[in-house]
C-alpha cells in the first residue's frame, strides 16, 4: 500500500459558526429584503401601513400569494413549473361561481357552496393530473406543456362564461358567509381575537372610538395550513426527501427507488389544490368572479418562490424562504395605498429588481453549499 | 477452497447481429477483490449490467450461492445481493449526506416523519466503518471530494444488503490522492471478509495493489484470468493492452 498520511479529506471541511451556517439557508437573502421592506415601508407611511387596517389588509395579498406561492415552490423543487396556476384560478372561480348561480351541471338541483367547491377541486385535480402525467410520460418541458394549459384553460372559462352566463362574469351572488360553514370558513374572517386584544390595550380605534378592524380574512388561515403542511412534509418527512432528489438529479433518485414520476404529478395536483384554493377564498370573500381572475399570478408565484430562495433548477429551496418571499412581495404590492404619490407601477419594477438580485444570491449560496463545485 | 458467492458461467450476449459477449465465466469470492481488466469496448460494461440485472443474457447461468438466478431487472439484483456503485454514483449533489444516504429507503416514524437522528447516526457509523469519518452528517454532498462521495456510494450499498459489491471504475475521474484513499477503502471493505468485490478498473497499477483475482476481458472475450500468484506481473501488463500490442510497440520503438 501506499502510505496515505493521517489528515484526511474531512478535516478540510471547517466546523462552522452559526452564523455562517445561517448564512447558507436558502431563505437568508428573503428574510433581510423582507426587513428592509417592512421598515421603508413603516417610514415611508408613517405607520399608517401597520395599523389595524393596514395589518389586515396587507395580510389578505400576502396570503394570496403566499398560498399559490408555495405550490409552485414545491413543484419548482421538484424540477418542474406550472405557467397554469393563474388561469386554473380563473376556471376555479368560474366553476364555482357558474355553479351557485346556474346550479349543479345536468340539472341536479341548486349547488350549496361546498358541494360547488368539491366538484370544482374534482375537476382541477383531473387537471392537475393530467398535467403531470404528460410532461412525466412525454418528457417535454413542463414550461411548454404548462403554457399551453395557460392558454386552453382561460379559453375555456371564458368560452364557458359566455355559453352558459352570457357575461364574462358574475356578480350580485347572495352572502353564502350568512348561511353557509363552508363558505365562511373560505370567505369569512379568522383570528379575531388578535383585533379584540389590539381593542383592549387600546388601539384599533376607528373615529367614534369603537373597534375598527374585526378580524383578519379566513385566506390567513389557509395559507398558515398550506405553508405548514408544506413546511413539514418538505423537512420532516419521507415525501419531502423525495421532492429533494427528485429537482436534483432525477435518474439518481430513480436509481435509489423514489418514485420520480408519482412525486412530479403529484405535486402538479398540489398547485392545481392551492389555485382552487386561492379561487374559492376570492369568490366567497366577494361574492362574484370573472374571466379574467388570477391572470398573471403563476408568474408572481414563480417570482415569489424565487425571491425565497428556490433554485430554478430545481433541488433546493424552503417553504419559510417562501413565507417571507409571499411578505415581501405583497407589502410592496399594497405600499400604493399607504403612500399615495407613489405609482402603483413602481410594483412591477420592484419585483422585476428583487427576482433578479435574488437569482443571483441564490445561485451564489447554491455555490456555497456545493462547494463552488 | 470456499464456495464462490457468485458464479458466471459461459454467458453470452449479443444486441442483434452484434456478440458484445461471446461465452464469459468468471467467479467471485467473498473477501476477495476481483479486478475485472479491460480495454474500452472490451465488454466490461455489458458484463456488469447484466450482472446488475439491467440486461439479460444471451445464453448462459448466473448461480448465487450454487443456486441458478435470472434477474429479470436491477431490483432482482438488489435482492439476491448484487450492489453497483456506477461511475455517477446516484447521489444528489445538494442534499446532505444522510438525506442520499437513505434517499428511496428513509427509515419512517409514524405519520412518514424521517427519524433524522438516528439515520444521521448510521450514516456516520457505516463510512466510519469503511474508513471515512465525515463531521457533519448534514453536510452536502456536493462538498464532499470525488474519494469521499465513492466512499458514501459503497457504504450505502453495503448497508442495504449488498453481498457483491460490483464497483464501475471508481477510481477514473479522481485525483491520485483520492484514488487512494478509494483504494484503501475497497481494501477496508475487502478485510471484512463477507462481501466479494468486482473492481472494473483499466488501471493496471491499481488492480495489482488491490486485487486477489484478476479476469481480463477483450473483444468480447477472457482472454487471460487467475489470482494474483499465478499471474506474473508482466502477464497483467500484456494482457491489460490486449495481447500483443504494447510487444509490437515496444519492438517499434526500439527500431526507431
Amino acid at each position: 500500500m501506499v502510505a496515505i498520511t493521517d489528515r484526511s479529506e474531512s478535516d478540510r471541511l471547517q466546523r462552522e459558526s452559526t452564523l455562517r451556517r445561517l448564512t447558507r439557508r436558502p431563505e437568508i437573502g428573503a428574510f433581510v429584503v423582507m426587513v428592509v421592506i417592512v421598515v421603508a415601508l413603516a417610514f415611508a407611511s408613517e405607520g399608517k401601513a401597520f395599523n389595524a387596517l393596514g395589518v389586515k389588509n396587507n395580510i389578505a395579498i400576502i396570503a394570496q400569494f403566499g398560498i399559490i406561492a408555495t405550490g409552485a415552490a414545491l413543484l419548482m423543487i421538484a424540477g418542474e413549473f406550472d405557467l397554469s396556476i393563474g388561469s386554473m384560478i380563473g376556471f376555479a372561480g368560474m366553476s364555482m361561481a357558474m355553479m351557485l348561480k346556474w346550479g349543479l351541471p345536468f340539472g341536479l338541483g341548486e349547488a350549496s357552496p361546498f358541494a360547488a367547491f368539491l366538484i370544482t377541486l374534482a375537476m382541477t385535480l383531473s387537471i392537475g393530473w393530467v398535467i403531470g402525467t404528460i410532461v412525466v410520460r412525454s418528457g417535454l418541458s413542463s414550461f411548454i406543456v404548462t403554457l399551453a394549459f395557460l392558454f386552453f384553460l382561460r379559453g375555456t372559462t371564458e368560452v364557458a362564461f359566455r355559453l352558459i352566463n352570457q357575461s364574462t362574469q358574475i356578480s350580485g351572488l347572495p352572502d353564502y358567509k350568512e348561511t353557509s360553514w363552508f363558505a365562511d370558513l373560505m370567505g369569512g374572517e379568522v383570528f379575531g381575537w388578535f383585533f379584540d386584544l389590539w381593542f383592549m390595550l387600546g388601539g384599533n380605534l376607528n373615529r367614534n372610538g369603537d373597534q375598527w378592524v374585526t378580524g383578519f380574512d379566513a385566506r390567513f388561515l389557509w395559507w398558515i395550513v398550506i405553508a405548514g403542511a408544506a413546511w413539514f412534509v418538505l423537512s420532516r418527512t419521507q415525501l419531502g426527501n423525495w421532492i429533494y432528489a427528485t429537482g436534483d438529479n432525477k435518474e439518481a433518485a430513480r436509481a435509489n427507488g423514489v418514485p420520480v414520476n408519482k412525486v412530479k404529478i403529484g405535486l402538479f395536483m398540489f398547485t392545481a389544490f392551492c389555485a382552487t384554493i386561492f379561487a374559492a377564498c376570492q369568490v366567497f370573500d366577494t361574492n362574484t368572479s370573472d374571466a379574467a381572475k388570477g391572470n398573471l399570478k403563476e408568474l408572481e408565484a414563480i417570482a415569489i418562490a424565487v425571491v425565497g430562495g428556490t433554485l430554478m433548477t430545481g433541488g433546493f429551496g424552503s417553504v419559510i424562504g417562501v413565507v417571507f418571499g409571499a411578505i415581501t412581495v405583497g407589502l410592496v404590492a399594497n405600499a400604493v395605498f399607504y403612500i399615495p404619490w407613489i405609482d402603483g407601477s413602481w410594483f412591477r419594477v420592484f419585483v422585476g429588481t428583487v427576482l433578479l438580485a435574488a437569482v443571483f444570491a441564490n445561485e451564489r449560496i447554491r455555490k456555497r453549499i456545493t462547494g463552488g463545485i | 477452497m470456499a464456495q464462490p458467492y457468485m458464479r458466471v458461467e459461459d454467458v453470452k450476449k449479443k444486441f442483434g447481429p452484434f456478440t458484445a459477449l461471446s461465452g464469459v465465466s468468471l467467479e467471485v469470492y467473498p473477501g476477495e477483490v476481483h479486478a475485472l481488466l479491460g480495454d474500452n469496448g472490451a465488454g466490461k460494461s455489458t458484463l456488469i449490467k447484466i450482472l446488475a440485472g439491467v440486461h439479460q443474457p444471451t445464453e448462459g447461468r448466473i448461480y448465487v450461492e450454487g443456486k441458478p438466478v435470472t434477474f429479470r431487472s436491477p431490483r432482482d439484483a438488489t435482492a439476491a445481493g448484487i450492489g453497483t456503485v456506477y461511475q455517477d454514483l446516484a447521489l444528489n449533489q445538494l442534499m446532505s449526506v444522510t438525506r442520499n444516504f437513505f434517499m428511496g429507503r428513509e427509515l419512517k416514524g409514524p405519520l412518514g416523519t424521517l427519524r433524522m437522528k438516528e439515520m444521521d447516526q448510521i450514516a456516520h457509523d457505516e463510512m466510519l466503518k469503511i474508513g471515512i469519518d465525515i463531521s457533519d452528517p448534514q453536510q452536502a454532498v456536493g462538498t464532499m471530494s470525488g474519494g469521499q462521495r465513492q466512499t458514501l456510494a459503497i457504504a450505502r450499498a453495503i448497508y442495504f444488503g449488498a453481498k457483491v459489491l460490483i464497483l464501475d471504475e471508481p477510481t477514473s475521474a479522481l485525483g491520485q490522492k483520492q484514488q487512494m484513499e478509494v483504494l484503501k477503502t475497497i481494501k477496508t471493505v475487502r478485510d471484512r471478509g463477507d462481501i466479494a468485490i468486482i473492481f472494473i478498473t483499466h488501471n493496471e497499477i491499481h488492480s495489482k495493489l488491490i486485487a486477489d483475482r484478476f479476469t481480463f476481458l477483450s473483444l468480447g472475450e477472457v482472454i487471460g484470468a487467475g489470482t494474483r500468484e499465478e499471474l506474473a506481473g508482466d502477464d497483467i501488463r500484456r494482457l491489460m493492452a490486449g495481447g500483443a500490442e504494447i510487444g509490437d510497440l515496444a519492438k517499434m520503438l526500439e527500431r526507431a
